[in-house]
């Protein structure tokens, strides 16, 4: 940001008037194509420190069974998953990674509906947010993740009634239970965003609890909220990734990680298509809550950066 | 090419300033401006949004580029004005910086003109004593209230003692009691100093009670339209703001705001700035 | 003075209530219910096995700890260089901040396997250079904030005072930038806490948290395991309370209503 560029943005008047749709789909396409180029840089170095590596002693290993060629992991995509087997690794991966996805999915939104039912307690009750908040903020800087072996575990020993507890219940249960403390603590903070004017407005008319959370903190509590769903989302399908190494579920993208690192001495870019397949699930969710951004902010002002 | 233009604080010809020039969001925020400040005066520039008043002190400043025309500050460009920081600035927001004490604020400037820190301070102190903060030195910006704030940004910009201070709404944010007070240090400080000022407002009253002569600008595009003359003097007090010859100039700045000088012959429609 | 203390026992009492109702709780479910140890052991257990061998307890945290220290170290120092040339070059700026809005959502940590492989798997770096990539994005976005959002007017102020950029990059936007790295720091310690101990889930050596909870739940040692959940919760507060008492002491401005 050139000083100079600052300055001369101070125009009086005459503001650009674009729709603020075509306006965020433009800004997205010049992001992404900033992002494949950022990733063309990383495929291009990568490269480069392979080639290096074969006549200048590098910290780590640079052979074509450690760090396969970028080709050779798009190759390995077509390559059977096990000997003799129809599928690939290709469809290994994507079912896997649409089967974490899945639950992924689930533990987020389970997470977010429990999160926002507590920070709706919260806002409502003082002696809840004063006794609950710290633990819900105190659990943000310490590794809950390392439950996860231990939720699985008892979750296999468990039954709820008729219903048998499998491992594929503890692995959302762990998703939900880490994208449940940003929502909180966010949504919390949006629902006391509306300022004491409006509140007083709302006051005036005479309106109840019930309607000045419908009407005015829901509301006002978007932009607090869409930021905190984007965490969510990320603690979620991290949490999911992790949940399904502690549990030793098949099917899911993390178990996968962990099989074809195993094999990496005899089919060293399978893993790589498997790490492949992880990133790839993280921008999916990433997309959809921008999609989700977008539709919950339609109506609102457009904020601009400095 | 006159002599005479190294003895003008200011002195502009033919000035014009246009924003996005040849494209359909064309603005002309500064039309064919002329204006002269002399040396020791006290200019202030008036009129609604979009008159252009704050684009012309930031083309003396050099903080943007006139279009076409001449301008100089103090006899030579307004860059090389700047680069020789012959002009002290003082904005609507104070500016100063959270992290540093008020008296290192005011050494900013001189800082980055390398002066050595004894010397730094000791000015700082002087300047601080000048809009009577000395006591506050240690202090940090955000104990201040608003108007002291804003003295300790008038003092920075008088730090390295330039011949011309611009001042840019400085005491907009401020309540009407503040605002008068600080007007009252702000002709104390040109008595003693004898700087020339450009000083932009939106008040009327601020206007003539400071200025010696107040140009009245006008939008759409950005131009002068009429250059008032106060005839108030230099000895200016809390009485002045009672004075007959106070009032009168208030309503000639108000009328020729409205757009017509002296007489009232017409009435401007009402939200017809 | 006791007035001061009325007023913080108002905040105290609420969570510190809470947290009792809640191990009373657990504790009289176990009891009652007869629950076995290796489906849900009772706090008082779980406390034995914490405080019967803390100097374990230490050394596991202490293992862990260095890991996400290490880590945090570089990935801060990455974040900062990169910032640095952030707001200088506007062209670093766009191909870097998509890409960490991107990847702020993926699993780094998956990245695990194949550091191991390239590093070797008994050394620490695979999972310090892993932890290091999750907080190098957390710091980059934060301190190039920091370097780039400053009031509009003071910029302009620096440009009357015909202040180089480099000079402004000195007076006005590195000190503008410390609440910003704090801010950061507060979310990326935590994070290497996290990474440090999740990195240990891929194998390699297994003195650490990660593995020693793994490893006990595996030997349904849940009781040990739990004390290990313990010790890797009090590991992470700390982290983030130096973090918190570094920013106290350092930057006394923030939190203040700012100067206008």
């Amino acid at each position: 940001m050139s000083n100079a560029a600052t300055l001369e943005q101070r125009t009086p008047t005459g503001n650009k008037r674009s729709s603020g749709f075509a306006r965020r789909l433009r800004n997205g396409g010049i992001s992404t194509l900033w992002a494949l180029a950022g990733i063309g840089i990383v495929v291009v170095m990568w490269e480069l420190v392979k080639w290096l590596g074969g006549f200048i002693p590098m910290p780590f290993n640079t052979s074509d069974t450690t760090m396969p060629h970028v080709w050779t992991m798009f190759a390995a995509m077509g390559e059977p998953e096990v000997r003799g087997s129809d599928s690939t690794v290709l469809d290994a991966v994507i079912s896997a990674a649409f089967r974490s996805l899945v639950l992924a999915f689930g533990g987020f939104i389970i997470g977010v509906s429990v999160g926002l039912l507590l920070a709706v307690i919260m806002q409502r009750f003082l002696f809840a947010e004063r006794g609950l908040l710290p633990f819900v903020i105190a659990s943000q800087t310490v590794p809950l993740i390392a439950l996860a072996p231990l939720i699985v575990g008892i979750g296999n020993r468990i039954e709820i009634g008729p219903v048998q507890w499998t491992t594929t219940y503890s692995v959302m249960f762990i998703a939900a239970y880490l994208a449940f403390f940003p929502l909180s603590v966010g949504a919390l903070r949006g629902l006391q965003a509306p300022t004491p004017t409006s509140m007083e407005l709302m006051r005036s008319y005479a309106a109840t609890p019930g309607q000045m959370l419908r009407k005015l903190r829901f509301p006002s509590s978007i932009p607090y909220i869409v930021p905190a769903l984007r965490v969510s989302a990320a603690a979620a399908v991290v949490g999911t990734v992790v949940a399904e190494i502690s549990a030793g579920v098949r099917g899911g993208i993390g178990r996968l990680l962990i099989e074809y690192a195993r094999q990496a001495t005899s089919q060293p870019a399978k893993v790589y298509v498997a790490v492949f397949g992880a990133i790839v699930l993280g921008l999916l969710v990433a997309a959809l809550v921008t999609a989700l951004d977008v539709y919950l902010t339609r109506n609102l002002p457009k904020e601009k950066n400095a | 090419m006159t002599t005479a233009t190294t003895q003008h604080a200011v002195n502009a010809s033919g000035v014009w300033k246009i924003f996005n020039e040849g494209q359909p969001n064309e603005v002309t925020a500064l039309q064919d401006v002329d204006l002269t400040v002399d040396t020791g005066e006290f200019i202030s520039l008036i009129g609604p949004s979009g008159c252009g008043k704050s684009t012309l002190l930031r083309v003396i400043a050099d903080l943007t580029d006139a279009t076409r025309g001449q301008m100089s500050v103090a006899g030579v460009t307004p860059h090389e004005a700047r680069e020789k920081q012959l002009y002290g600035m003082a904005f609507q927001q104070a500016a100063l910086f959270d992290w540093r004490t008020v008296r290192r604020n005011v050494e900013l400037p001189l800082e980055l003109q390398g002066w050595d820190s004894g010397k730094r301070k000791a000015r700082a102190l002087e300047l601080l004593e000048m809009v009577q903060l000395a006591d506050f030195a240690e202090h940090r910006p955000w104990e201040l209230s608003g108007g002291m704030q804003q003295r300790v940004a008038i003092a920075r910009s008088l730090a390295v003692d330039p011949p011309l201070l611009l001042m840019d709404e400085p005491f907009g944010a401020l309540d009407e009691m503040t605002r008068e007070r600080m007007q009252n240090e702000l002709l104390r400080i040109r008595q003693d100093t004898g700087k020339s000022i450009v000083f932009v407002t939106h008040s009327i009253p601020e206007a003539v009670y400071l200025s010696d002569r107040v140009v009245v600008m006008s939008p759409r595009p950005g131009r002068i339209t009429d250059i008032v003359d106060i005839p108030l003097g230099m000895d200016r007090d809390e009485d002045t703001r009672e004075a007959d010859a106070f009032y009168e100039s208030v309503t000639a700045v108000r009328e020729a705001l409205r757009g017509h000088v002296g007489g009232s012959a017409q009435r401007a429609k009402i939200g017809e700035v | 003075m006791s007035e001061q203390w009325a007023d913080r026992l108002k905040y105290l009492w609420p969570p510190v209530l809470i947290a009792l109702v809640f191990l009373g709780g657990w504790q009289a479910l176990v009891v009652l219910r007869n629950i076995e140890p290796f489906v849900l052991p009772a706090p008082t257990l779980i406390g034995q096995e914490f405080l019967g061998d803390i100097g374990l307890m230490w050394q596991t945290a202490y293992y862990t700890g260095t890991t996400a220290f290490l880590g945090l170290v570089f990935g801060t120092i990455a974040g900062l260089a990169m910032a640095l040339l952030a707001q200088r070059f506007i062209v670093v700026n766009n191909l870097v901040t998509p890409l960490a809005a991107g990847l702020a959502a993926v699993p780094i940590i998956a990245l695990t396997p194949i550091l191991n492989n390239m590093f070797s798997i008994t050394s620490r770096t695979p999972r310090v250079l892993v932890t290091a990539i999750i907080v190098f994005f957390p710091m980059l976005v934060n301190i190039t904030r920091g370097l780039i959002q400053v009031q509009p007017t003071q910029l302009e102020l620096m440009r009357s005072m015909n202040a180089q950029p480099r000079t402004v990059l000195r007076v006005l936007r590195a000190p503008n930038a410390i609440p910003f790295f704090f801010t950061g720091m507060k979310v990326a310690a935590p994070l290497a806490v996290i990474a440090a101990l999740v990195a240990e889930y891929f194998g390699g050596p297994q003195q650490g948290l990660g593995s020693r909870i793994a490893g006990s739940a595996a030997n349904t040692a849940y009781g040990r395991a739990w004390a290990y959940v313990v010790a890797a919760i009090i590991t992470g507060l700390i982290f983030y309370l130096i973090v918190v008492a570094v920013e106290r002491w350092t930057t006394p401005w923030t939190g203040r209503s700012r100067s206008a």
